[in-house]
């Protein structure tokens, strides 16, 4: 038997599972064949052709090789039949009426029109792939062209501004993630607000494997019709990112590099040492420490950092297999000295088809090694306010230093050099999986993925530091292993009958994860700094102090899905969708380990009507609905549901003080997941044969069960807190975006493209049957003398951020800052009842702005984005302005220009004049490229730079404050400086 | 098709086989696997004890001590401001917001429902001598919260069962007394009467006395009914029964290096690393005193006390008067203590010639503490502001106090012989007959001799009632007893500091904080709140 003979060459990839084959294997000369090709004469490989008998009414599937060919080997003689051929991004194409007579070759050749411009790109949707003119979601694509340039160290940093309703926010930091906020906060949850990514069909992979040089596109799913497929992790929205694959054809190598110098954007103007010293003198005063310096601490701890990053890929693809590797190397030199990051990333792939292609293996790996070079976050504030009358260092060659000041005052050059602290992560990602084609239209894929994390850190306080005074020399080691197994299996079902079309999902997934395995040591009390924090065991603590073993908890997370999803099309104009996932997680409490999280949306292409057909002026034109359930678990403790015993510190007893162990955490039965349900509205449409397309999409996205750690009676609970669902928060908003070729003329374009977003949080309620809560307090910025007071609330209708604080009222006949009390009244002793309604943090409208222009070789790209309508709290200038204090920390210029008395002990105090807007428009990036094409050789030079300019009246370095976290628009002596960067770029192709 | 079949009934078996979403529990202990080893019962029990120390001496003791004329936090130049929390506190300004209010109240229930927690963990605990010990330990530890939580909000929730979904309703005081009471006496014969390291810190015998004492000696104010013949009995157990006496030494039990001692019947125990709380070094001094006392941190400014407390430490001889930093500082050597400044940075009101001369000014305490901002009740952070106000070194400060946490090794005492000494003279002088313990007749003046001799100080012919209050506060100035003992002698409303005085006497007892009010319904605000 031949189909036995075929088994043998087989390879079986087997996981908890079987599968089995079925063949066609007839050796006849075929009786049908041909070619298919695009219009311009190139293979199209994969593309589906369907031969119907509408006689009887059976048929027959092939799909087209490498070349491009196709046959029909077993077809039984009669018909008439039809043949359709379709393929992802191109217009379907039908030859009718052809008789199959015995030994009668029929030959078939077609050329497939590509789907209109936007329209006809590959999607990816979870769990497959889709052509954007039949998304009925709200899914925005981002192709590796789109994406921004930039010394970049996450990927999400290529979509900043680029999608509507994405609001990406980051300081300078090559260290710092980017805060992500999809559509507006949907959590109260700290580090919960970031969207789900994917990445190449791997559920939560790390988004740190990825170089920004291997992503071939980002999907960003934004609606729950689209996302809720992910269940129980997909309300903050899910981000598909697909790497670049071979490509049919030759072997391919490319190269690309850039090198990148990048300097401090912006500084706030301080006041020298000459100023200080004669405004103190004019009051008749003298810094505490003068040796006669004139320090610009800002310019001391700055510098300009060098970049680079390589980037060398080579592929290729054959008749049954394909490979690829890419190696990538980034050294991000950070603007404040003694801050980087060196990633080293190593990818490799490979596929394999065997049985017709009827079996797919497939096997990813990739690597990613992470050195990250942090400073102490003291040095942000002290770099301003650190007095300019003292020199970095003494005569003698020592640090300048004075604890005696005020604690956290601590020279800035002495921090970044005395202490050490340094992170390395090592993720490892392997997937492997095999797609079999059960039948022509159905497909079984599973995937077993396998990704392992290390994160060590190391710190080494010297014995200089003044982070650890008088211990000499403190070292924090602590190392953290993060394993992920994932099985995912699932069957799709592909198929057209005349005029509907049907496309079914069913799968099954099987994850665990299993977190924060690994532990801490310390040691102090060194004799020498020349080991840093590598031979912990030379350290001589004095008796009684401890080692800190921190807080390493093993938390295993099984999260186990049952998902489906059903297309169906008629006439190619009416689309509709559903799909339903069960979610199982060992996070959730007992009476709700299960959740279902369903969507249905429907598509009209209304272009494709009749009654269209007079109106050529518009090319395509689609209107979607959808609704849908989906949930957030992001950063749920796995035992966050259940009671726990801990250390609660030691207590004496005969003798020794030994650990007290009691509950920590009381057990909640009913946790579970937050629910975000969202109705999504969507029009897209091109005009003029295209040159003009956008969508608008209208969501209204609602929030229930949001998590909050709710004070208990410690008359009835364990521990007097309770992390449980209760609260309820609203997003509701528009999104437009806009593309445009205005000229595509004798080798000149112009295309625009331009995305607006406004969204509208409001926090619902804070409370339901069992838990209420009238308010949050947050943003404790503990300023002088505030440290109980907060600057923003979480409350019933208002939006999340808002900020309440005392509204100044200028200063009395004292010249002492007064303010208004809760009565109207004024005070210079105002207390946290008199706090008011100032604004709130969220942008009413974000915005980008995309213009590529190319003549001949060259291009030229400019990208500006920006934000309107937010408030942010400047923490640090009101901190600053303290001129009572001027003589041991520094001052800014905006207190001589508001000429602030010196004795206004009330200057600093958090009010309204220290809430301001934080409006801006950036040139994010101009780049000017150069292409030269040969014999399929391409060569791209490119000149680019960041952040050329900020049009906003913010105070403070930069509006770029964060948005995430609870505690939105806040500048809190905290802001790692934005960057200013040009690079010079190299692509290289052959 | 047959084979899909198969294949598809494989996979749905499959799948419905792994839909176990059990997962092991490796690094953590839950009530599955905890306690179970006579070590593990031992541990469990140290959440009641870990709780006491994790506000006593600093929440606990604010609330005792600066409503009172002990001790003092003005602001300086907006420094401890803090929302204002310490002059509310000092001029009886407080409301049911006070984040103290609220903090100690947390703290106390917490402790109480830590105790109600292991009773019944211990309920299920098979009978035996130690079980019957443990639990006697537990309620009195219990009562002990409840006559912190009696004492400073007077009407509180009896909670003596845990996990009863049903909320405990306020009792009266009166109602809070009599179970404070009856559990003491139902405990006390089960408690050791052992006194030395494995008592330490622990209830024994000698603390339910006490505590009983304590209780019966404030009877009259907490319930109506005068019980100070029942104070003296309880006071005369612990001298006859006991082996307790008085250390020679007073300083000694205050010391970073203190333990266990002859006279400290209760003391919550401090570690600077181990069993953090002791924050005294860290807030009571002044940073040019980092040199004197070797301390490894640069102490802040904020805690002294009053011009009108310190005047009574005026006995010749008397060891307790060492326990004050008044007036010019010298070092250990005699040598002058100076700060480096200008005349303005010395005295931001100074207007005269060479403002910005340097000048090296010797540290003074001053008693008096002039306002600069009386609204704020703030001192000024110059040279001079700094300055104001008398430091307490009884806590002494501690060389081996953790940088960074601030926090210090001195044990703080809850009850001492002394105070079973001095409670006995008080209610002698209240109308309870004099008694004789082992031959001696302890007559009021007998017993403050007893503390007198200790002291150094000079013995009494005769003392009154005002004299005795003075007595306490030489002997217990800063030990977190002056706000009950103002309110038992009816002068918690008198006039110190910058507290106007005669304010009503609603504030003898805090309110109930408004969060605890949200979350218990059944909750009656105190009177006059």
């Amino acid at each position: 038997m031949n189909v036995l003979k075929q088994f043998k060459n087989g390879i079986l990839f087997a996981v908890c599972l079987l599968f089995s084959q079925q063949l066609l294997a007839q050796q006849e000369r075929p009786l049908v064949k041909g070619l298919v090709q695009d219009t311009l004469g190139k293979a199209l490989i994969g593309v589906s052709v369907r031969a119907i008998n509408q006689s009887t009414q059976k048929s027959f599937q092939a799909s087209t090789t490498e070349q491009g060919l196709f046959q029909f080997a077993s077809i039984p003689s009669g018909g008439p039949y039809d043949f359709v051929f379709s393929y992802v991004g191109f217009v379907p194409d039908t030859l009718r009426n052809y008789q199959v007579v015995p030994g009668k070759q029929i030959t078939l050749n077609v050329k497939l029109k590509e789907e209109p411009m936007g329209l006809g790109e590959v999607v990816i949707v979870g769990y497959g792939t889709s052509s954007k003119r039949e998304i009925t979601g709200a899914i925005t694509s981002v192709s590796s062209e789109e994406f921004n340039t930039g010394v970049f160290s996450t990927p999400s940093q290529l979509l900043q501004g680029k999608v509507a309703g994405l609001n990406i926010t980051r300081s300078g930091n090559p260290n710092e993630k980017p805060a992500v906020v999809l559509r507006g906060p949907s959590t109260l949850r700290t580090g919960s607000q970031e969207p789900f990514y994917v990445i190449d069909g791997v559920p939560g992979a790390s988004i740190d494997l990825i170089a920004p040089d291997d992503i071939a596109s980002i999907d960003v799913l934004k609606d729950a019709a689209s996302t809720a497929i992910y269940g129980s992790r997909a309300a903050n929205g899910v981000i598909m990112v697909t790497t670049k694959k071979a490509k049919g054809g030759a072997t391919r190598l490319s190269y690309s590099t850039y090198v990148a110098a990048e300097q401090i954007s912006n500084t706030i103007d301080m006041l020298s040492g000459e100023e200080l010293r004669s405004y103190l003198s004019e009051n008749g005063k003298t810094a505490s420490t003068d040796d006669g310096s004139n320090t610009d601490w800002q310019d001391e701890v700055s510098r300009t950092g060098i970049s680079h990053n390589h980037n060398l890929s080579f592929s290729g693809s054959g008749e049954k297999s394909s490979y690829g590797a890419s190696v990538n190397y980034l050294n991000n030199q950070g603007i404040i000295k003694g801050s980087s990051l060196e990633r080293f990333i190593a990818r490799g792939y490979m596929e394999q088809r065997a049985f017709n292609d009827r079996l797919k293996l497939n096997l990813n790996i990739t690597n990613s090694n992470t050195n990250g070079k942090l400073i102490p976050e003291e040095v942000y504030s002290n770099m301003l306010t650190y007095l300019p009358t003292v020199a970095v260092r003494q005569p003698d060659g020592s640090y300048s230093e004075d604890f005696s000041v005020t604690r956290g005052y601590l020279n800035p050059v002495s921090l970044i050099d005395n202490n050490e602290i340094d992170q390395k992560t090592k993720l490892f990602l392997a997937s492997g999986g095999a797609k079999v084609t059960i039948l022509e239209g159905l497909d079984f894929t599973t995937n077993v993925s396998y990704q392992d994390e290390r994160i060590d850190s190391n710190i080494y306080y010297n014995r200089l530091s003044g982070l650890a005074q008088n211990v000499n020399g403190r070292v924090i080691r602590n190392t953290v292993t993060n394993t992920k197994k994932i099985i995912e299996s699932f069957f799709n079902y592909d198929q057209t009958f005349g005029e509907h079309g049907l496309k079914l999902l069913a799968g099954y997934s099987w994850q665990e994860d299993r977190l924060g395995d690994g532990f801490q040591t310390t040691n102090q009390g060194f004799v020498t700094d020349e080991l840093s924090y590598n031979n912990p065991g030379l350290g001589d603590p004095d008796e009684g102090v401890a080692v800190d073993y921190g807080n390493k908890r093993i938390q295993t997370l099984r999260l186990i899905s049952f998902y489906g999803r059903a297309n169906y099309q008629f006439q190619n104009k009416y689309l509709f969708q559903a799909s339903l996932r069960r979610d199982g997680s060992s996070a959730f409490g007992t009476n709700n380990k299960w959740g279902l999280f369903p969507a249905a949306s429907i598509g009209w292409l209304i272009d494709r009507e009749d009654f269209m057909q007079g109106l050529p002026a518009i090319s395509s034109l689609k209107l979607r609905a959808g609704y849908g359930v989906s949930g957030n678990s992001a950063g749920f403790n796995v035992f966050t549901s259940r009671l726990l015993y801990a250390s609660t510190g030691r207590f004496y007893y005969d003798g020794k003080f030994i650990n007290a162990i009691g509950p920590f955490q009381n057990a909640n039965p009913d946790l579970k997941w937050e629910r975000t349900s969202t109705t999504n509205i969507g029009l897209d449409f091109g005009l003029f044969n295209n040159r003009l397309s956008g969508s608008i999409d209208v969501y209204d996205k609602r929030t229930s069960d949001l998590l909050w750690t709710y004070p208990v009676s410690a008359t009835q609970y364990f521990v007097p807190l309770l992390t449980a669902n209760a609260g309820e928060m609203s997003n509701k908003g528009i999104e437009l975006s806009l593309q445009a070729t205005p000229i595509d003329h004798n080798g000149f374009s112009w295309t625009t493209a331009i995305n607006l977003a406004h969204n509208k949080n409001k926090m619902t309620s804070l409370s339901n049957n069992n838990f209420e809560l009238p308010l949050i307090q947050t943003a404790f910025l503990g300023g002088r003398g505030q440290s109980g007071n907060a600057s923003q609330r979480v409350q019933e209708g208002y939006a999340l951020g808002s900020i309440y604080t005392w509204r100044y009222a200028g200063k009395n006949e004292d010249g002492v800052s007064q303010f208004y009390d809760k009565d109207g009244n004024l005070t210079i002793a105002p207390t946290s009842d008199d706090f008011y309604y100032i604004g709130n943090a969220q942008p009413k409208l974000t915005y980008g702005w995309n213009n590529t222009i190319k003549y001949k070789g060259f291009d030229l790209n400019f990208f500006l984005r920006g934000v309107m309508g937010n408030k942010i709290i400047n923490g640090t200038l009101a901190d600053m302005n303290a001129p009572n204090n001027a003589t041991q920390t520094n001052i800014p210029r905006f207190t001589l220009d508001e000429q602030e008395p010196i004795n206004d002990n009330n200057a600093y105090f958090m009010s309204d004049r220290f809430v301001e807007s934080g409006a801006y428009l950036r040139l994010d990036n101009a780049t000017l490229g150069y292409t030269f094409k040969t014999n399929n050789r391409t060569f791209r030079a490119y000149l680019g730079a960041n952040n050329l300019f900020v049009i906003t009246n913010y105070r403070g370095i930069d509006p770029e404050v964060s948005m995430g976290g609870v505690e939105p628009g806040v500048d809190n002596r905290n802001y790692y400086p934005k960057t200013r960067s040009f690079m010079l770029g190299l692509n290289v192709n052959f | 098709m047959k084979k899909i079949y198969i294949l598809s009934t494989l996979i749905v078996i499959m799948a419905t086989s792994c839909t176990k979403l059990d997962v092991p529990v490796e690094s953590e202990l839950t009530p599955e696997n905890f306690p179970n080893t006579p070590e593990s019962f031992v541990a469990a029990t140290g959440p009641v004890f870990t709780q006491l120390r994790s506000s006593f001496a600093v929440n606990y003791w604010r609330m005792q001590e600066l409503s009172s004329d002990e001790a003092i936090i003005p602001a300086r130049d907006g420094n401890y401001d803090d929302g204002g929390q310490y002059r509310m506190l000092h001029k009886h300004s407080w409301n049911p917001d006070h984040p103290t209010i609220k903090a100690v109240w947390e703290w106390g229930f917490g402790g109480i429902q830590t105790c109600n927690r292991l009773l019944s963990l211990f309920e299920s605990a098979e009978e035996s001598d130690s079980k019957k010990q443990t639990v006697a330990e537990i309620r009195t530890m219990r009562a002990l919260f409840y006559f912190f939580m009696m004492d400073l909000y007077g009407n509180v929730p009896i909670s003596a069962s845990f996990g009863s979904s049903e909320q405990p309703a306020t009792s009266s005081r009166a109602e809070v007394f009599a179970f404070i009471e009856s559990e003491l006496v139902a405990t006390a014969p089960d408690l050791s009467a052992e006194i030395g390291q494995l008592t330490y810190g622990r209830p024994t015998r000698w603390l339910a006395y006490v505590i009983l004492q304590k209780l019966y000696l404030n009877a009259e104010y907490y319930t109506g009914t005068p019980r100070y013949t029942e104070s003296v009995a309880y006071g005369d157990r612990i001298l006859s029964e006991s082996n307790l006496s008085l250390v020679s030494d007073f300083t000694s039990l205050f010391l970073p290096t203190n333990g266990p001692n002859s006279e400290t019947i209760f003391a919550v125990p401090y570690d600077a690393n181990l069993a953090t709380g002791n924050q005294f070094s860290r807030f009571g001094l002044h940073t040019a005193l980092q040199n004197k006392y070797k301390l490894p941190f640069r102490p802040s400014i904020a805690l002294s006390t009053i011009a009108d407390f310190y005047k009574i430490f005026n006995l010749a001889g008397d060891e307790r008067n060492n326990t004050w930093l008044a007036g010019k500082q010298v070092d250990f050597n005699g040598n002058p203590i100076l700060v480096a400044t200008t005349n303005k940075g010395l005295d931001a009101s100074y207007s005269g010639p060479n403002p910005n001369q340097e000048i090296n000014w010797q540290l003074d305490f001053t008693p008096e503490m002039p306002l600069r901002s009386a609204a704020t009740m703030d001192v000024g952070n110059d040279e001079l502001g700094k300055a104001r106000g008398v430091r307490s070194i009884k806590y002494y400060p501690d060389e081996n106090t953790n940088p960074s946490s601030r926090d210090s090794n001195n044990d703080v005492p809850v009850f001492r012989l002394a105070d079973v000494y001095l409670m006995k003279a008080e209610a002698i002088l209240r109308g309870a007959a004099v008694t004789s313990v082992n031959g001696e007749m302890q007559t009021a003046e007998t017993l403050v001799n007893k503390i007198r001799i200790r002291a150094g100080a000079p013995e009494v012919n005769s003392i009154t009632l005002d004299e005795l209050l003075t007595e306490r506060g030489r002997e217990f100035a800063w030990e977190a007893w002056r706000r009950n003992d103002l309110i038992r002698f009816g002068k918690f409303e008198g006039v110190w500091g910058f507290n106007p005085g005669g304010q009503p006497a609603t504030y003898r007892i805090y309110p109930i904080p408004t969060s605890e009010m949200l979350l218990n319904t059944k909750l009656v605000q105190n009177p006059g709140y």
